[in-house]
């Protein structure tokens, strides 16, 4: 206090003591910050600004949810559930036993193609009831093992598949041991379509989290076989199918990319594909579904975004309407104190 | 903690001439249980809608043109960045006073968390583990990211913007009547139009 006064007196910045000579003064120095009276401005709720907010709301919205929805429309997308079909009739009662026997899992499917598809067509199986966002699942990973040789043995987050018969396994977790193992071909007219399996991971994941000198070791050597099996002269950074399924999956619904067919669909095109049905889903009442698709400005087929831009410009527009049928039928009291909450009820609230 | 130190509805001038605005502090109109509650109403709506419109919108399909699908990392970073937007704009909407530093606390905390996204998820990977890259190579050139951000801050604010035009309008508490009476007149001829102080003084003192 003692420091302010001595600051007035001898600063006289402000307009604290200009007229009588007051020493030893307790007022503040005058800012603007400190007495809040800064440059600022007041908006109000005005039935004007009501209104154009509304209005400018729904004229952007409205064209984005057209734009929207078009682009969706304009994809073309096959699915293909095919976990049931593909075991053969008779021994469906036992879908886990047959998955886990050695018999023949080779199963032919037929799709017709429904529009024109231009290329890349994008290949990519879906997993139904399949917890991938499962938090100990999630966390079963080691991502220094996976990128460095030198840690190998860094397999301590990887438990229960960490090690196999005292040795590391390399790539450790439940992530890596339940990979995705069946396999599709595709063909048209008796003549293979190819499916380019390159660059189907996120660079930063090739580049950054999976290193170019790992080398699968000790996998799915154990007792209990989760998914597929890898060749082990190849480095893990060009393991793409294992880096797209280590991205794990938000909800329990999702695709995982498998490739991209290069060349155009004619519509009905009838393409043949056989597929290797190995993964078991069956012990969990998972489905699996093949998806072949083509891609937008926008990304693939959803309406959502398109009617929930449609649907909030229109309710804007009606709002923006009522607000102005309301505003002329109906204008405000000014400043009337009866209208205060606690004059409008004596006996208290 | 910003917001509430710099706000201002009422200007001290109009503090000094409405005497009556006192009530609204001895009547307990601002704190009431009601306005608590409605304001955690609001929340949970809030949260209602960022959540089940991020994951209507960035489903099984791919979210950009290159295919790429939706996974735990982008999801999670949609989602957050949708709340960091609908906080802000929320505060945006129920200041009444807008000075700089408001503009800064408001569009400054948006933008640090950009600056956040990027640094992290440019740090190795050791440290950023999921977060890395997910903003500058996954989400930032991804058309579907921006426009569910629009999509899910517009609808969220919307009732509570709906709420707040109703209420100015036509159940105005004091303090917003007296930011009417701003409006309408010269705030500073203080012989313009006073509200009738003696027969709410009256009415006052029966109670």
């Amino acid at each position: 206090m003692s420091s302010n006064a001595a600051a007035s007196s001898s600063g006289g910045a402000g307009s604290a003591d200009s007229a009588a000579p007051r020493r030893n003064s307790k007022r503040p120095k005058y800012s603007r910050f400190t007495q809040q009276e800064l440059p600022a401005c007041k908006p109000i709720l005005t039935p004007k600004w009501v209104v154009s907010a509304f209005i400018l709301v729904s004229v952007i919205f409205i064209p984005i949810g057209v734009a929207s929805l078009l682009a969706s429309r304009d994809v073309v997308e096959i699915v293909d559930r095919y976990e049931t079909e593909c075991i053969p009739e008779p021994l469906r009662g036992d879908k886990v036993g047959f998955i886990q026997s050695a018999a023949n899992k080779t199963c032919e499917r037929k799709i017709t193609v429904p529009k024109r598809m231009k290329s890349p067509i994008y290949v990519y199986y879906q997993l139904d009831n399949f917890y991938q966002n499962h938090r100990r699942y999630v966390k079963s990973r080691s991502d220094a093992q996976l990128k460095s040789l030198k840690e190998e043995n860094e397999t301590k987050s990887c438990d229960p598949e960490g090690t196999s018969g005292g040795k590391p396994i390399v790539p450790c977790g439940l992530i890596a041991w339940s990979l995705f193992n069946d396999t599709y071909s595709f063909s048209r007219n008796n003549q293979q379509l190819a499916v380019n399996k390159k660059d189907i991971s996120w660079k930063s994941d090739r580049d950054g989290k999976f290193g170019k000198k790992v080398f699968p070791k000790n996998f799915q050597k154990g007792g209990l076989i989760g998914g597929g099996t890898l060749n082990e002269s190849i480095p893990l950074n060009e393991q793409e199918d294992l880096i797209v399924w280590m991205r794990t999956a938000a909800l329990p619904t999702f695709r995982k990319l498998y490739g991209r067919i290069e060349v155009d669909l004619q519509p009905n095109d009838i393409i043949h594909i056989t597929l290797k049905n190995r993964y078991n889903t069956y012990s969990f009442g998972g489905k699996k579904k093949l998806v072949l698709s083509t891609t937008s400005w926008l990304g693939g087929k959803n309406d959502f975004l398109g009617i929930a831009y449609l649907t909030v410009g229109g309710l804007c527009l009606f709002l923006a309407l009522s607000f102005t049928i309301i505003y002329l039928v109906k204008p405000r009291k000014l400043g009337d104190p009866s209208y205060l909450s606690w004059n409008r009820n004596p006996a208290g609230h | 903690m910003a917001l509430g130190v710099f706000d201002q509805d009422v200007s001290p001038r109009f503090c000094i001439k409405f005497p009556q605005l006192y009530q609204e502090g001895v009547q307990n109109v601002l704190f009431s249980w009601k306005r608590i509650l409605s304001w955690m109403f609001n929340g949970v709506c809030n949260a209602i809608v960022i959540f089940f419109f991020c994951t209507s919108v960035l489903e099984t399909q791919a979210f950009r043109k290159g295919g790429q699908i939706v996974e735990l990392q982008v999801l999670g970073t949609t989602m957050y960045s949708c709340v960091v937007w609908v906080v802000n704009c929320q505060m945006a909407l129920s200041v009444s006073y807008f000075t700089l530093i408001q503009h800064i606390i408001v569009w400054g905390s948006i933008l640090l968390w950009y600056i956040f996204l990027f640094a992290y998820g440019s740090m190795p990977p050791r440290i950023s583990t999921t977060a890395y890259k997910v903003f500058l190579e996954v989400c930032m050139l991804a058309p579907s990211y921006w426009l569910v951000i629009l999509l899910v801050v517009f609808s969220a604010l919307l009732p509570f913007f709906l709420y707040s035009a109703i209420s100015m309008q036509f159940f105005p508490m004091y303090h917003q009547m007296i930011q009417w009476k701003r409006l309408k007149s010269n705030s500073d001829d203080p012989e313009n139009r006073p509200i009738e102080p003696t027969s709410t003084t009256a009415s006052e003192i029966r109670r």
